[in-house]
């Protein structure tokens, strides 16, 4: 894999926030308000510059108490939740929960879209890329995903994956699980997991297929382990955060 | 909006408040200490000075930089992204707008002031327009590429508002001595005609230090650009004459302005024994100060000095006491007579011992102040009573002995108090220029006669028209009430030990951080207009420095007395020969000569040698006389010795 080299070019970093809180109840149903964001912060030099954001404050109920807020939610986006069940203070919780989480997505999309319009930089997401057929097979995206709530292997396969040393890669794969949009995908270490507990440093990188899954895969880890530094403390997920989504975090909470 | 260079924020652990705000800038901000911004919002403007700064990154603890670099300093400055890191600046509110109601500071965009923006900041448009301005240039205000004029108000600087100044800073950089020749140059150019007449006296007690103030000096391009930019003229003082006492033998000036070129400016200050009586309370110390001596001198003063004086238990005739042989004369006739009466101690209800005591002190000072003080009674003194506007008088006591120059800041000051509340002095106002105060007006230590004197005049004296311009090292060690009363504050680069103490407590450890590395040439200030402190840059003075002055016009070495009297002559009429003067002072008594020479310096002749050839009068040969013939003894006889 060799060692780390510094991100050739231009590089930004997209991420999104949402924060949402009920604020009131329309019989039993909860009313909420969420306010979701996303952006894209380029790397020039060595710090960062909003390259394209998209903010959204929204009001999630079902139709009738939307349109019973009436004048009080004038000029709010709105969600409406589905009706096919009866009305439900925990189960449309969960829905709306669910809505915006749909909406931030939906949110991050638009400025992949935005930044890629204006520039033919590397972007990095935090999260997956397969949810999006256009970042799937964008040769310049990076998708890292911090998260390993379902896992490519099982056996000895998944504790080779699980127990990779500091600064190696997984061998690439392509995940089966999300269909939609194929990507090829490896694991790599970011920082010794010995002494905690095997997801220690452990990110899962996913980029468009290639022709060269193995030079493409060594050459990004390559890039990715230099990003290591600076950490991205105070956040308790450093070891698997990466600066520049640190900061796009960090520029969406401070504007909100 | 080019011009906005920050915006106020305020959070709960440091808000805004009516006196003080925070604002964040980039990093590139040409925002310094000291710097004065702008801030809009919320329909007031509020002025404020940048009082202290910080920066920080969003690094939690210096461990988590440690992990980023792999414990490898080196590898610090490669990581590919650079932390944020803020430019926090602390700023003291100067001014609001409006004033009322006085409100914390809006969390408005914050700008670099303008020329504008530093008048209405320091609240100098109350003094600088109007039909009768007060406005005196004291330096300008530099920051982000600004050199926008500042001034005191005169009102505030020579009374009757508020008066005084007092400078302070670490000694051997001349910034003290700088700023007051630099200060008193823009008084006299710009002190208003309306609040009439000023001259100074500066006592010079530091080698040549104010000894050339009327000697132009060569001043680079950065500094004719500050005086064009504050409407000054950079030239010299126009009316000066340097006053200094005789060196021991009475012809050679205590000072190093005896340069011939400048002799024409060059004064000897010289006193008898009324103008040292007047004042003798200076000379005693601690000690002897009870009501006893004070009665005897009085006594002294109102009975005898310069009147006749007759007591025939003394002596036959009466006593006529205009100088100190008189007085010693007098005082051997009282120690005679109460010799002679055996047991006696008392001379007219003054004790023996209160008289010695007395007469000691005289003595004393007529010995230790030997050039000062004259034995024949006449005096050269300062122009009482004929002071010209916008002159200088440059008083050098820095080669005389301690006791004198307390004698002579005593009865300088006490004299220009006296003349001013009398409104005979010739001018409205005078600027007296004290140095190292920490010498006369020390914080702790005996209280003298100089320092209730200086006392008094930053109490009492700006009602009067008298300024007192002070300097010193320490301000922490100069009596509180001295300095307190100083309107005017002026700091130049401090030592920390001094900043250290808790006269500072109120400065920002960033502003005290700036004093302790202040460049020649800026000052801090602080002036009743201005609500903080704030820092300007002055011109160097268009005077010749002491030690260039040293360097230009070297002092003539002491000379042989004749030689010295011919000198004092030539100053008065070019025309007087060298060497006639040492034929006709050749064989004379000094005493005599030295008398002479005074009488023609006061007297100021045309023609000086024969002037003084008259009051030195005709020769008398000295006759030996001849030895008594003894009676013979008597031959013969029937003496049985014989």
């Amino acid at each position: 894999m060799g060692a780390e080299q510094p991100w050739p070019g231009t590089v930004a970093f997209l991420d999104g926030t949402q924060w949402w809180e009920p604020v009131a109840s329309a019989g039993v149903s909860p009313v909420v308000v969420a306010d979701i964001a996303a952006a894209a912060r380029e790397r020039a030099g060595r710090t960062f510059r909003t390259a394209a954001v998209r903010r959204e404050r929204v009001v999630v109920a079902r139709p009738e108490a939307l349109a019973a807020a009436g004048a009080a939610i004038e000029g709010w986006e709105t969600i409406a939740l589905p009706v096919d069940e009866p009305p439900h203070p925990v189960g449309d919780l969960f829905l709306a929960r669910a809505a915006v989480e749909r909406r931030r997505s939906q949110l991050e999309r638009e400025v992949g879209r935005a930044y890629r319009a204006g520039s033919d930089g590397w972007l990095v997401v935090d999260g997956s890329l397969t949810g999006s057929p256009d970042w799937a097979g964008d040769r310049r995206m990076v998708g890292v995903i911090k998260s390993h709530a379902s896992l490519p292997f099982a056996g000895e396969a998944l504790e080779a994956y699980l127990r990779l040393p500091h600064r190696t890669r997984s061998s690439v794969f392509q995940p089966a699980s999300r269909a939609r949009a194929p990507v090829h995908s490896w694991a790599l270490r970011l920082w010794p997991w010995e002494g905690k507990d095997l997801l220690y440093g452990l990110v899962r990188v996913e980029v468009a297929p290639t022709d060269d899954p193995t030079g493409r895969a060594d050459e990004i880890s390559r890039w990715l382990l230099a990003e290591r530094a600076p950490v991205s403390t105070p956040d308790a997920r450093w070891d698997r955060l990466l600066y520049g989504i640190h900061d796009v975090e960090r520029f969406l909470r401070s504007e909100r | 909006m080019p011009d906005i260079i920050g915006r106020v924020v305020a959070t709960e652990l440091k808000p805004s408040t009516p006196h003080q705000f925070y604002f964040w800038t980039a990093r590139q901000s040409a925002v310094g200490i000291g710097a004065i911004v702008r801030v809009e919002g919320d329909d007031r403007v509020v002025w404020g000075v940048v009082t202290d700064a910080f920066a920080y990154s969003d690094l939690v603890t210096p461990l988590h930089d440690v992990i980023g670099a792999d414990g490898d300093p080196a590898r610090t400055g490669l990581a590919p992204s650079e932390r944020p890191e803020i430019r926090l600046w602390q700023a003291a509110v100067l001014r609001q707008q409006p004033e009322e109601p006085l409100q914390p500071v809006p969390l408005g965009q914050v700008h670099l002031a303008t020329d504008a923006d530093v008048v209405a900041a320091l609240r100098m448009d109350a003094f600088t327009t109007g039909d009768a301005p007060t406005g005196v240039p004291v330096g300008v205000y530099t920051a982000a590429g600004l050199e926008a004029p500042v001034f005191l108000d005169a009102d505030f600087l020579l009374g009757p508002e508020a008066a005084h100044l007092n400078i302070t800073g670490v000694s051997g950089l001349a910034t003290k001595t700088s700023a007051v020749e630099f200060l008193l140059s823009s008084i006299f150019q710009k002190f208003p005609a309306h609040k009439g007449s000023v001259a100074a006296v500066c006592f010079n007690v530091k080698g040549p230090d104010l000894c050339f103030l009327d000697q132009p000096a060569e001043l680079a391009e950065a500094d004719r650009r500050l005086y064009a930019r504050l409407d000054l003229a950079p030239r010299p003082f126009d009316d000066v004459t340097v006053y200094a006492p005789y060196k021991a033998d009475g012809v050679n000036l205590n000072t190093l302005r005896t340069n011939e070129a400048l002799a024409a400016r060059t004064e000897p200050l010289v006193w008898g024994l009324r103008e040292v009586l007047d004042y003798a309370e200076v000379l005693l110390n601690k000690d002897d100060i009870d009501a006893k001596a004070d009665a005897f001198i009085d006594f002294l003063a109102e009975r005898v000095v310069g009147r006749e004086f007759e007591d025939r238990q003394l002596r036959d005739r009466p006593f006529l006491v205009n100088t100190f042989a008189d007085l010693e004369e007098f005082f051997r006739a009282i120690f005679d007579y109460v010799e002679a009466l055996g047991r006696a101690e008392v001379w007219r209800t003054h004790h023996i011992a209160t008289i010695r005591k007395v007469r000691n002190r005289l003595g004393n000072i007529s010995t230790r102040a030997k050039g000062l003080v004259t034995d024949d009674g006449a005096a050269s003194d300062l122009p009482w009573g004929r002071f010209r506007d916008r002159s200088t008088l440059v008083v050098d006591v820095a080669g005389v002995d301690p006791l004198a120059q307390d004698l002579v800041f005593a009865r300088v000051v006490s004299k220009l108090r006296e003349h001013l509340e009398r409104r005979d002095l010739g001018v409205d106002h005078v600027v007296v220029f004290v140095d190292e105060l920490n010498k006369y007006a020390p914080g702790d230590g005996p209280d003298t006669y100089v320092r209730k004197m200086l006392l008094d005049l930053s109490e009492r004296g700006r009602y009067l028209g008298l300024v007192l311009f002070s300097a010193q090292q320490f301000r922490s060690q100069v009596q509180r009430r001295v300095v307190g009363n100083a309107g005017t504050a002026v700091y130049g680069r401090m030592d920390s030990d001094e900043l250290s103490m808790p006269a500072y407590s109120t400065l920002s450890p960033a502003v005290k951080s700036k004093l302790a590395a202040l460049p020649k040439g800026e000052l801090m200030l602080r002036h009743p207009h201005f609500t903080q402190p704030i820092f300007v840059r002055f011109p160097r003075p268009a005077v010749l420095s002491g030690r260039d002055g040293v360097e230009r016009f070297p002092p003539e070495p002491d000379l042989p007395f004749a030689d010295a009297v011919a000198r004092q002559l030539k100053a008065l009429d070019r025309s007087v020969a060298r060497d006639a003067v040492a034929e006709l002072v050749h064989g004379r008594r000094e005493e005599d000569v030295r008398r002479a020479v005074h009488a023609t310096r006061r007297a100021r002749p045309d023609n000086a040698f024969a002037y003084f050839k008259a009051q030195l009068g005709a020769w008398v040969e000295r006759e030996a006389p001849a030895p008594r013939r003894g009676l013979s003894p008597v031959k013969g006889g029937s003496d049985p010795y014989a």
